[in-house]
């Protein structure tokens, strides 16, 4: 669909683009991203044909870009640009009629073709209620879907946008690249889109490419272009990386200075939480942050906490999926248990099946023990009262605190155990 | 679009509208006529009263008509200029290039070079030759970066102005002998309009019409801005290089039969535009004919002001232009500052 090969773009004398090479293909979705001055958006003006390159060529289908006419280009490429106010008073739907233009004679007659064109992009894209509307008297989300509408009647088969979302709310930001995401989908258009929000085009788009001062850094599929190195390097910040379990996509996180200077250390602190169906995943990112080492158990293989734990590198004590727990995993947890500085029991229910995860605790004495109590022990107590008889055994002998919240959790480790954690 | 009528209803009112004012306008005068008598009058061969005849036909008439074509012509060229730097305040007036085609003409008259070949006179030749000049000259001056930013194209062309007006104030010392035909033509007035003036500007002012409707449809995209008209298929500089040649055209025919009067350009397509809203297929027509009327009422009064003596129509357009132009100066002060 598009291909560039070797192009160089130079401002008087300042070189703006290196080398750049890349290859989109029919109805894919490829993000740009890069720091301010990395040359996104003069990439995007070469490709549109606002600039034109030092040297390299641009394809566009067989044919080099150069040699389309604004006309025919205007047909095969539709772009929505990073500034979409407009100062004068169109009414929405002139305004989406003149995408029209491409296919119109000198005299800009209106087909029903033509007509019947900007009837389907303005329900495509929700602004037929505001057709007759003033493109002034429209908000930034609503006034970038009219422009996204002008973009659709050009029937291109590649869009290019140019910071789509900048400056919208986050109910605008998934709405536009939602319909995006759709038109990529549905009408099989082919979407090269420049984003300064790295989280946000790492939800929708198959590749990416990271610039980074005029050069491609990294290219390839969403997790292998965010990653820790490759961003913490291109923007010069330390960030982390987490994985949105939804769309299976990776996001960044920044880490504010002031938590940085509290540098973490490599530490020996040892936590065994005790989990299962869910309840323990919370609690092992906030302990992964923390950079302390973990160990689960016992769990049964398949459990979604089981598949978090293994996710994160954590030892397990594991069972086969829906069986009781044996003298064998009670034996291995124990031993992990003995080894740990602190135990943790999520807010998990507790019936025959896993009660032994309870019961072994009772043989320790003086240890440090959370339990996480969102909900009153009672109320998850399926073994006729025998886990909050435990329970109460438990506390007699050690110290027991009883925390509701991640936040308690994340507080309560920061205080307790700062000399360890932190330098 | 949001304006109060159709654009059917406000053309056919603004079209009766320029009907009856044209009637009046034909009746009154050192000769006071009936509205009735001048139908009669103009629709009869066989006429009553041979010095009536030459009153309403030689003298009225022409001079209506070259009002008319020079009111919509500085209108259309405003609504064109207007439309490629994209900004309201801009008129062929203001940014010079009336006083391009004026020392264009000053030219022609100091160096004896006025003659016709086919229908086309150099007069006006000159006169567009001159305007295009100083275009070429205050674009170039107004552009940075290849923006056209509107602050430094006013500000070029009130400077290259200046020089062009001390330019003709020169052409006139040393040619002493046409002075008077030069400030006569340079006041602005429509007095001594005739049928020859208009055979004289109709050509190319027929000429820039056309060429101005042809890329008319791409100016509309040109004012959402030259990216977006570019990414719509339309290939910006040479539509914008035929806009400003159609305009400087029509300037060119209207100065030269005028002289210089200012500020209809700017006020019109406003007022056209408050009426039709920004469409250039509506906007262009509409602004043709209100500059029309325009100028006719502003030529009435120039004519009965100070009757019997009748003062040059540029003062009457600058009277109520320049108040108008402040007032938008003001009203944009943030957008522009």
């Amino acid at each position: 669909m598009l291909k560039l090969e070797d192009i160089n773009f130079s401002y008087e004398k300042q070189k703006i683009l290196h080398k750049i090479n890349f290859h989109l293909k029919e109805n894919e979705f490829i993000g740009i991203i890069g720091p301010n001055g990395s040359g996104k958006s003069t990439l995007l003006k070469n490709i549109s044909k606002l600039l034109s390159p030092d040297s390299g060529y641009i394809y566009l289908d067989k044919g080099l870009l150069n040699e389309y006419s604004y006309k025919e280009l205007a047909r095969k490429m539709a772009v929505v640009p990073q500034d979409t106010e407009i100062n004068f008073n169109f009414s929405v739907y002139d305004l989406v009629m003149m995408g029209r233009n491409p296919y119109q004679d000198r005299w800009g007659r209106v087909t029903e073709t033509d007509k019947n064109k900007v009837e389907e992009a303005l329900e495509l894209t929700d602004t037929k209620k505001f057709k007759d509307k003033s493109i002034q008297k429209l908000s930034g989300g609503e006034r970038q879907r009219v422009i996204i509408a002008r973009a659709i009647v050009q029937e291109p088969e590649l869009l290019l946008l140019d910071e789509p979302t900048a400056s919208l709310d986050i109910n605008y930001q998934r709405n536009i690249f939602d319909l995006i995401s759709d038109l990529n989908d549905e009408l099989e258009m082919s979407v090269l889109a420049v984003s300064h929000d790295l989280n946000l085009i790492s939800q929708y788009c198959e590749r990416l490419i990271l610039l980074s001062n005029g050069n491609i850094h990294t290219m390839g599929k969403v997790e292998e272009v965010i990653t820790k190195e490759n961003i913490s390097e291109v923007y010069n910040t330390e960030v982390d990386i987490k994985y949105n379990p939804m769309t299976e996509r990776p996001y960044v996180i920044i880490v504010p200075r002031k938590k940085n200077s509290q540098k973490r250390r490599e530490n020996n602190f040892k936590v065994h939480l005790i989990c299962g169906g869910g309840t323990g995943k919370d609690i092992m990112n906030i302990l992964n942050d923390l950079n302390i080492k973990v160990s689960c158990g016992v769990l049964n293989r398949g459990d979604s906490d089981w598949e978090e734990a293994k996710r994160l590198n954590y030892e397990v004590v594991e069972i086969p999926p829906f069986a009781p727990i044996d003298e064998n995993a009670v034996e291995k947890n124990k031993k992990r248990i003995g080894n740990s500085d602190l135990i943790i029991v999520s807010n998990t229910p507790f019936g025959w099946g896993n009660i032994d995860n309870i019961e072994v605790l009772t043989s320790l004495e003086k240890k440090d023990i959370l339990f996480m109590t969102k909900q009153d022990v009672k109320v998850r107590d399926f073994t006729e009262g025998k886990t909050t008889e435990l329970f109460e055994k438990i506390k007699k002998n050690n110290n027991v605190h009883e925390i509701n919240n991640n936040k308690e959790l994340c507080s309560f480790i920061n205080n307790n155990y700062k000399e360890i954690l932190y330098d | 679009m949001e304006t109060k009528f159709s654009y059917f209803y406000t053309t056919m009112i603004i079209i009766a509208v320029l009907i009856l004012v044209g009637i009046i306008s034909l009746s009154f005068g050192s000769v006071n006529l009936s509205p009735f008598q001048v139908l009669k009058i103009i629709f009869s061969n066989n006429n009553i009263n041979e010095s009536l005849n030459i009153i309403i036909k030689q003298i009225r008439l022409p001079r209506i008509i070259l009002s008319f074509l020079v009111g919509s012509g500085l209108s259309m060229a405003g609504v064109v200029f207007q439309g490629v730097i994209r900004n309201p305040m801009v008129d062929p007036y203001i940014v010079g290039i009336s006083a391009g085609a004026g020392t264009g003409v000053t030219l022609a008259i100091v160096l004896n070079l006025q003659f016709s070949f086919l229908f086309f006179n150099t007069l006006p030749l000159m006169a567009f030759i001159g305007s295009l000049i100083t275009v070429y000259i205050v674009y170039n001056l107004a552009k940075t970066k290849n923006k056209v930013p509107v602050v430094t194209f006013l500000l070029a062309g009130v400077a290259v102005g200046f020089v062009l007006n001390a330019l003709m104030s020169f052409l006139m010392v040393i040619g002493t002998r046409d002075l008077q035909k030069i400030i006569y033509w340079l006041l602005g007035s429509l007095a001594a309009a005739s049928w020859h003036d208009i055979k004289l500007m109709l050509p190319y002012f027929i000429l820039g019409n056309f060429i101005i409707i042809f890329f008319l449809k791409d100016l509309n995209l040109i004012l959402l801005g030259e990216t977006h008209a570019q990414h719509l298929g339309v290939n910006v500089e040479k539509s914008k290089k035929y806009l400003i040649i159609g305009a400087s055209l029509i300037t060119a025919s209207v100065v030269s039969v005028s002289g210089s009067i200012g500020f209809i350009g700017l006020i019109v397509p406003h007022i056209a535009r408050l009426l039709v809203g920004p469409d250039h297929k509506k906007l262009y027509p509409t602004a043709a004919i209100l500059g029309g009327i325009f100028l006719i009422i502003s030529d009435d009064l120039a004519r009965i002001v100070l009757s019997p003596m009748e003062i040059p129509v540029g003062i009457i357009t600058a009277l109520t232009g320049g108040p108008y132009f402040i007032y938008l100066l003001r009203k944009t002060k943030k957008e522009i500052w």
